[in-house]
């Protein structure tokens, strides 16, 4: 309860400055902006309605008005300028510029450095304290983000260009060339993904930087990217679930069934008894799971679907082929 | 509501009186409708004062000449947003930093967006032209991370419902939370263990119940951190060396199709060459011989371990189990 109150509290008075400009802002790019909803955004013009100083006069009051779809904000002088940096914000800024730096993103004396100090001096010396105390008690470690690709893939991001990649995929077990809009670099459960929309799927893919076979940019500019910004999927990789999904239930000895739901996110499981765990997922293909689950040698059995076991059967022999002497 | 309300109108009046208001004005205005008695109001100030501290707004008594005390007020240099001369090289690596963990699923991801929102404010920046790094992980976990992140910053004790790997069935744990970091991709809280006594890393996938913090008196810490605790030390646990503990040397071929992967597993190979036929042969040195061979059959037949026969035993022994085990 508390935490929502302090939140709101902190969102409120940054959401004043913004439209306390002469024209105000427009509702919906503020919106946007702020990650809230159109709701959200009446609720919190709801709060400030009869906010102000005493005498609590109409004049007193904290104004506002909403016209051609743009809200503005008066008679706030006193909150004209956005609250300071909060012992929490500059925390959240040093773990997440220590952990890029130690990616490799940013170097250790880069312009980053300088920038985290001047924020860190607008603290008082006791915020400063605790909020140093804390950022020293957490790390978040990313993967080597140095890939050779990298530097084009930023290229094409930053001039609003296509690329054309060589993907190895999963689904099919080979590599292909696709022509792709890219829109961020996501870190999930320790691997880097591009996300991007991809020509071929006519859809949004990640795609994970280390089976990304070679990189140019396209000839096309990329048209979609600010439409694509919003909508951000949360599922990683090739668990995400969709109409063409299988169904697949696996038998797991119990350790290695845990491994397999940490390192699957959408996984349901329930123990079978005091040995076994049974494992449930969705997947759109059959082919990286096929490859993913040989690993797992006798601690593993399948349950359902029959074509997953036709699948690993073919490529467990394959495998075994490679090595006949 | 009221008392968003209310924190917005104490803020207001002390932000634009000219001069420090006296506690009597504060009662007869800002908490005029709110209280009922002298001992409500003050313990209502003095909760609404620490609320508006932990946002980062600081209500100040202030003396007179005298030395008497003639009221409060909020310092407006205090709360502004001071104008920072940012280079814009500085700006550009701001704006990257505060957007890693936005929209990531944890607790950090609302603190990012306001310290954006901050810098931003004075600067007409194209945010959508700044590329982006960003975090994602299963909502589930920002439940988890919400209250471990309360205790660590209040130290305060946290219990939940924990199933090791190495047991069968999950035990209460009471934990002295000291630190936190991710490793491969994972969170884990390393903190004293009243169970079993010891400085223990938990993983968080693994932590079954809601994490609960202890609520007895909650502006004293429950606990002192060992002034020699160092996070950096804890999270660099490896993966235990097996039996032999020396390198073990490999080679693997890689076939012209994934060959540009043979650089991209979880160790860098020492030496690489190009076949003629466009396939590449790689030499790593193995640490953990199992995590190797993992990593080596995701590639399927398009990757081949050449040396030593100890790797392709086990490996040919691994698909050969799995074989019989699928029946």
């Amino acid at each position: 309860m508390k935490e929502k109150v302090s939140k709101r509290l902190n969102r409120i008075l940054l959401l004043v400055p913004y439209l306390s400009s002469p024209d105000g802002a427009p509702t919906g790019a503020l919106c946007k902006k702020f990650g809230i909803t159109r709701e959200e955004l009446m609720e919190d013009m709801h709060i400030l309605f009869i906010c102000g100083v005493p005498e609590y006069t109409p004049y007193d009051l904290i104004g506002f008005d909403v016209e051609n779809d743009r809200i503005r904000v008066y008679q706030a002088d006193y909150f004209s300028r956005p609250l300071r940096m909060t012992r929490e914000e500059a925390m959240v800024l040093l773990v997440s510029g220590r952990a890029l730096i130690r990616a490799g993103i940013f170097e250790e004396n880069s312009s980053l450095a300088t920038a985290l100090d001047k924020v860190e001096s607008t603290l008082t010396a006791l915020e400063r304290k605790e909020t140093k105390d804390m950022a020293e008690r957490i790390q978040v470690e990313l993967e080597l983000y140095s890939g050779k690709w990298s530097k084009v893939i930023e290229k094409g991001i930053n001039n609003g260009r296509n690329l054309v990649i060589d993907y190895y995929s999963y689904s099919s077990g080979e590599m292909s060339e696709r022509e792709i809009e890219p829109v961020s670099l996501v870190f999930s459960r320790g691997h880097w993904y591009l996300l991007a929309w991809c020509h071929k799927a006519g859809d949004m893919r990640y795609f994970r930087m280390d089976r990304i076979g070679s990189v140019k940019i396209s000839r096309n500019r990329s048209t979609k990217r600010q439409e694509l910004e919003s909508q951000f999927p949360q599922t990683v990789g090739e668990y995400r679930a969709g109409r063409k999904s299988h169904r697949v239930k696996l038998i797991f000895e119990r350790n290695a069934g845990r491994r397999m739901v940490e390192e699957c996110p959408t996984a349901i499981w329930a123990e079978k008894d005091s040995s076994t765990i049974e494992v449930e997922l969705q997947t759109r293909n059959l082919f990286w799971l096929s490859n993913y689950i040989i690993k797992f040698g006798n601690e593993i059995g399948i349950e359902s679907p029959p074509e997953l076991k036709e699948l690993v059967r073919e490529r467990s022999k394959q495998i075994l082929e490679i090595y006949r002497v | 509501m009221d008392r968003i309300r209310r924190l917005i109108n104490l803020t207001a009046y002390l932000l634009d009186s000219n001069k420090p208001v006296e506690l009597e004005e504060l009662r007869d205005t800002v908490y005029k409708e709110h209280v009922k008695s002298e001992k409500s109001f003050k313990r209502m100030f003095e909760r609404d004062k620490e609320e508006l501290r932990e946002n980062g707004i600081e209500v100040e008594l202030v003396k007179d000449v005298w030395g008497d005390e003639a009221g409060y007020t909020i310092s407006k240099e205090k709360y502004n947003l001071p104008e920072i001369e940012f280079e814009p090289a500085e700006t550009v690596s701001l704006m990257m930093v505060s957007r890693l963990f936005l929209g990531s699923g944890t607790p950090f991801s609302v603190p990012a967006h306001t310290a954006l929102l901050k810098l931003g404010f004075d600067r007409k920046i194209d945010f959508e032209n700044i590329p982006h790094f960003r975090w994602v992980d299963p909502p589930r976990l920002s439940t988890i991370l919400e209250p471990i992140l309360d205790g660590l910053q209040r130290k305060k004790l946290l219990r939940f419902s924990y199933r090791a790997l190495d047991s069968s069935e999950p035990l209460e744990r009471e934990v002295e939370p000291y630190g936190l970091f991710s490793h491969r991709g994972f969170w884990y809280l390393v903190g004293r263990c009243h169970l079993r006594g010891e400085v223990r890393s938990f993983k968080l996938d693994r932590i079954i119940s809601d994490v609960e913090v202890n609520r007895l008196s909650p502006k004293k810490p429950d606990f002192e951190i060992p002034s020699d605790f160092d996070i950096e030390r804890e999270a660099k646990w490896e993966w235990p060396l097996p039996v032999g503990e020396e390198d073990i040397v490999a080679r693997v071929y890689f076939s012209p199709q994934i060959s540009s992967f043979h650089s991209s597993g979880p160790i860098v190979p020492v030496s690489s060459k190009l076949l003629k036929r466009g396939g590449i042969e790689a030499v790593y040195e193995v640490a953990d011989p199992e995590h190797f061979v993992e990593w080596v059959l995701e590639f399927g037949p398009e990757a081949k371990i050449l040396s030593p026969p100890e790797l392709v035993n086990m490996l040919t022994e691994r698909v050969r189990s799995f074989l019989k085990s699928i029946g």
